[in-house]
């Protein structure tokens, strides 16, 4: 008979294998994804840093003759286009952000005070559009805004106006699709600070003689702080450097830095100055995020455990 | 394979311990969370761990697991030291807190885990599956998912997957904590008898003094890291060894006194004999003190506070500096004293206090 | 006590338009959606709105444009070799960021987590430049581990999430009843990050599919995926043709939301 309380026999060949990699709980099961990551992400990263800093000449989609250079950088840092294509960009997506926030929280707010019903509903409806493609999303206000759109139709089959506005193209389009389409990203974070909110503080609040507006004001946002904080860095990221927005209800007079680097790429070839604008977007980015991040920090002096 | 012919070899020497552990100690950093613990288990008997949390009992019961490696001592099985050996391959089995079922298996898919794994034929499995679930009366349980069981019937599938196994020690990580206190009592009763009548060695781990004193054959108390006293329930209660331990278990007035050729004499004027020395602290128990009228004695007090816990009723008297405990049979035509009422004090049995160096 | 009586108004009126704004924002989150699906049924060849009469030709139409369908292809095989790349490199670096008894498992995690916050353009660009470099032409394979790395993070912390809330007693368990590392990874550990892996999958797939700023830089010249066809098509089309190609996402998005909510939940994409 078999001693039951005898360990188990050694292990098979292939399973001792796997024991040795995961038994010392060291690093190696994660080195196919250093490397990939290594290779596809860092190198490149440095790559773009010194293609920025270069002169050389693409051929056949080649890059030929790489040569240091700081005539690119100095190019761009001079010219005022890109300071203004830098500035529409920063105030296009602070605008959104801001609006995402003012219409983001509302939901959030719908989202702490409403039944089990009203929450599945709000995460499906938040949820399903971040699976959807962001060109079909914004496709959809093409049919909304356009000449003979959903809005213009509407507006003149009242009689609000004889002749159909001209939204797309427009700046307001622009604002309009990058507020629907980041708004998700902004809801999100939000519920789920909501969602781990203690109903009982409300109680409390309410039974020290709050209002529901005084609770919201004195608790709950401040409460709320972290996921403000993360929403507005995630739609901030996104809505500075989307070109898909921009490039299709701008209808390509309105150039924003990601269109800018997404033509000098693909259209003009100019590589030396994508590589430039990409190291300014991603640093400019950058700059308000650890903004965004000390002032959420600034406003959440609660997370943070007693000090010593 | 080698340890495992040795161990069920060695197991048929009944008069060896079946568990001993010699100066274990374990540190985390440079913080020691074990120092130099011994303690042996003989075959069939169940042992507890008792002490405050972060006293090293939790640490103790990892190590034996294998879970934790202790940086010095030895850990033997049957004779063997199991300090080597890896977690998977030691006859011991844990009872987690939280029973740890895999929530994807069913009851039977937990219990057959182990044999699963010692690639026992499928024919054993079932047979001893059944079994497990019969001596733990969970047949007809076999399909259910832990979700579906109740706390008690988790820790009953929790108890049959490890002895499926017939572990040489049994080992329990505060196996009632996640039961509500009214099932814990019977749980206790029902598991203790469970073990013995499988003759089980186990030991235990709780920082519940009662259910140490329901479940074992020996107490071990711990504190910071060190085993104060091991003995058998009776003797923890009775004749604590230290004074930490006499303040751990039940309720206790701790009184300094002056030794005087050998002698204790205590408040009430009553003398014990003792080997210490100087001053030491007398640790008298709350029901070997009586409440007399005042004036009976040279023990003088007032009570501050009186209540009625049932059968019983406890009082709290202001002794000069000191607060005392007094625990007495609730007899209906004697009247309870009450607070402020004038008493005196008075020691029942000398002999059963205990005597420690006033430190 | 004194109850602010006077506020009693003021808090209502508050609270409705607090209630009021969030419904016109959850009204604006669905509404675009709705109107695409509608006019994808219109006969009519342009768009316009309110659409006459019902038609399931426009759908028919995009199977019929070989172009349309080969990008549809072209995205399907990203997206599965997306996922899959993320599932063999994600599931082991996830147990190690989480699991693993070495210094540094932090700085780990912030590596393969950091790639997804760089904007996907920048990204993008640099992989593009890179390749270019060493003579390497933009191809569906370049498209597919660029989009891997950029989402490699999502899997990451999806399964990192599961694993921090899974009972570590359960694995100690599978250890103490006898099983080896490897066997208690395989029967304990990978049954129940299963849902995680399946979440993790569908967000990976959709960004495989969908992914436009990185795909747009290092697709190939010849095999467009759906995004960057998608995007020449809108600029250049009026007829509900496009509107079709967006219902038939709008239902794969439903399909991946069903799939989400039976793995890990509704609320678990939040965590």
């Amino acid at each position: 008979m078999v001693t039951i309380s005898a360990p188990p026999d050694k292990p098979r060949r292939m399973d001792w294998l796997f024991d040795k990699l995961l038994s010392g709980q060291g690093i190696w099961p994660a080195v196919p994804a250093i490397i990939v990551l290594t290779v596809v992400a860092v190198i490149p990263f440095v790559m773009l840093l010194s293609l920025g800093v270069s002169e050389f000449s693409v051929s056949r989609g080649q890059i030929i003759d790489q040569t240091f250079s700081m005539r690119h950088v100095t190019s761009v840092l001079t010219d005022q286009l890109y300071w203004t294509t830098f500035q529409r960009s920063m105030s296009l997506a602070l605008t959104t952000t801001a609006i995402c926030l003012l219409l983001g929280y509302p939901v959030a707010y719908v989202f702490l005070i409403g039944g089990k019903w009203t929450r599945r509903m709000i995460l499906i409806l938040t949820i399903a559009p971040l699976l959807t493609s962001g060109i079909v999303r914004t496709y959809a206000w093409l049919v909304i805004l356009g000449g003979r759109g959903v809005l213009n139709t509407a507006m003149m089959n009242i009689g609000l106006i004889d002749q159909p506005l001209r939204i797309v193209n427009t700046h307001w389009a622009v604002l309009i699709g990058m507020v629907q389409i980041h708004l998700p990203v902004m809801i999100l974070p939000l519920i789920a600070v909501m969602s781990r909110h203690d109903r009982k503080l409300e109680e409390a609040s309410a039974n020290l003689g709050a209002t529901r507006m005084g609770t919201l004001r004195n608790v709950v946002l401040p409460l709320s702080a972290p996921g403000i904080g993360t929403g507005a860095a995630l739609v901030f990221t996104l809505s500075y450097t989307t070109f898909v927005v921009p490039q299709l209800l701008g209808g390509g007079n309105y150039l924003n830095a990601a269109t800018m680097i997404y033509e000098q790429v693909v259209y003009s070839l100019e590589w030396s100055k994508a590589s430039v604008m990409s190291m300014l977007l991603m640093s400019s980015c950058l700059v308000v995020l650890v903004g965004i991040a000390l002032v959420t920090n600034h406003f959440t002096g609660w997370t943070r455990g007693r000090q010593g | 394979m080698t340890i495992a012919q040795d161990i069920s070899l060695a197991s048929s020497d009944k008069t060896a311990p079946v568990l001993r552990v010699e100066n274990v100690s374990k540190r985390f950093g440079t913080f020691t969370v074990l120092q130099s613990c011994s303690i042996s288990v003989s075959e069939g008997e169940i042992v507890t761990l008792l002490g405050s949390s972060g006293c090293g009992k939790t640490t103790l019961l990892r190590c034996i697991a294998g879970f934790w490696a202790p940086e010095e001592g030895m850990i033997l099985i049957d004779g063997h030291n199991t300090v080597p050996v890896p977690v998977n391959r030691r006859p011991v089995g844990v009872v987690f807190q939280s029973y740890a079922l895999f929530p994807h298996l069913t009851v039977e898919g937990n219990v057959a885990y182990g044999l699963r794994m010692r690639g026992v034929p499928r024919s054993e499995i079932s047979r001893r599956v059944a079994d497990a679930l019969e001596s733990v009366s969970l047949r007809g349980f076999e399909n259910r998912y832990p979700s579906q069981l109740s706390g008690g019937q988790q820790q009953r599938v929790a108890i049959a997957r490890v002895l499926v196994l017939e572990p040489r020690v049994l080992l329990l990580d505060e196996p009632f904590n996640a039961l509500d206190a009214k099932l814990r009592g019977t749980m206790q009763i029902e598991l203790r008898e469970l073990i013995k009548r499988l003759g089980m060695t186990a030991i235990f781990v709780t920082h519940d003094q009662e259910e140490a004193l329901t479940m074992s054959d020996r107490i071990a108390v711990m504190q910071g890291g060190r085993i104060e006293q091991v003995a058998p329930p009776d003797e923890i209660f009775d004749r604590p060894a230290t004074a930490y331990v006499a303040d751990f278990i039940g309720l206790s007035n701790f009184i300094p006194c002056k030794v005087r050729d050998g002698k204790v004499t205590l408040p009430d004027g009553q003398s014990v004999a003792t080997k210490e020395s100087d001053t030491v602290k007398v640790m008298i128990r709350p029901h070997n003190l009586r409440v007399t009228a005042q004036g009976t004695g040279p023990w003088q007090g007032q009570v501050r506070f009186q209540r009625n816990i049932g059968p019983l009723i406890e009082y709290i008297v202001t002794a000069g500096e000191a607060e005392i405990r007094v625990v007495a049979m609730r007899q209906d035509r004697t009247r309870p004293w009450s607070e402020g009422d004038a008493i005196s004090l008075e020691v029942i049995d000398p002999e059963y206090c205990t005597i420690y160096p006033a430190v | 006590m004194k109850f602010p009586d006077r506020s009693a108004l003021g808090d209502m009126l508050g609270t409705g338009a607090i209630v009021g704004m969030g419904l016109f924002a959850l009204f604006l989150l669905v509404a675009p959606s709705i109107i695409v699906l509608i006019i994808s049924f219109d006969t009519r060849a342009f768009v316009s709105f309110p659409p006459q009469g019902f038609t399931f030709d426009w759908y028919l139409r995009v199977f019929e444009q070989r172009v349309l369908v080969e990008a549809m292809l072209n995205s399907l095989q990203v997206g599965i070799t997306v996922t899959l790349l993320c599932i063999i490199m994600g599931v082991p670096t996830a147990l190690v960021c989480v699991r693993g008894q070495f210094r540094g498992t932090t700085a780990l995690s912030i590596f393969v987590l950091v790639p997804h916050m760089v904007p996907g353009i920048v990204l993008g660009v640099a992989v593009l430049f890179a390749a270019a470099a060493i003579g390497i032409s933009p191809s569906i394979g370049l498209q597919s581990i660029s989009i891997t790395v950029f989402v490699l993070a999502v899997m990451v912390r999806t399964l990192m999430s599961r694993l921090q809330r899974m009972d570590p007693a359960l694995e100690e368990a599978a250890a103490n009843l006898g099983a080896s590392p490897f066997q208690t990874l395989r029967t304990v550990t990978f049954p129940l990050l299963m849902p995680a892996i399946l979440a993790g999958a569908v967000f990976t797939f959709i960004e495989g599919f969908d992914n436009i700023s990185v795909a747009i830089f290092t697709h190939g010249f010849r095999d467009r995926p759906l995004p960057v066809e998608l995007l020449a098509l809108v600029q250049t089309t009026n007829t509900p043709l496009v509107a079709a190609v967006s219902g038939v996402q709008i239902v794969l998005a439903i399909i991946a939301l069903i799939v989400v909510a039976a793995s890990i939940g509704l609320e678990g994409v939040n965590e």
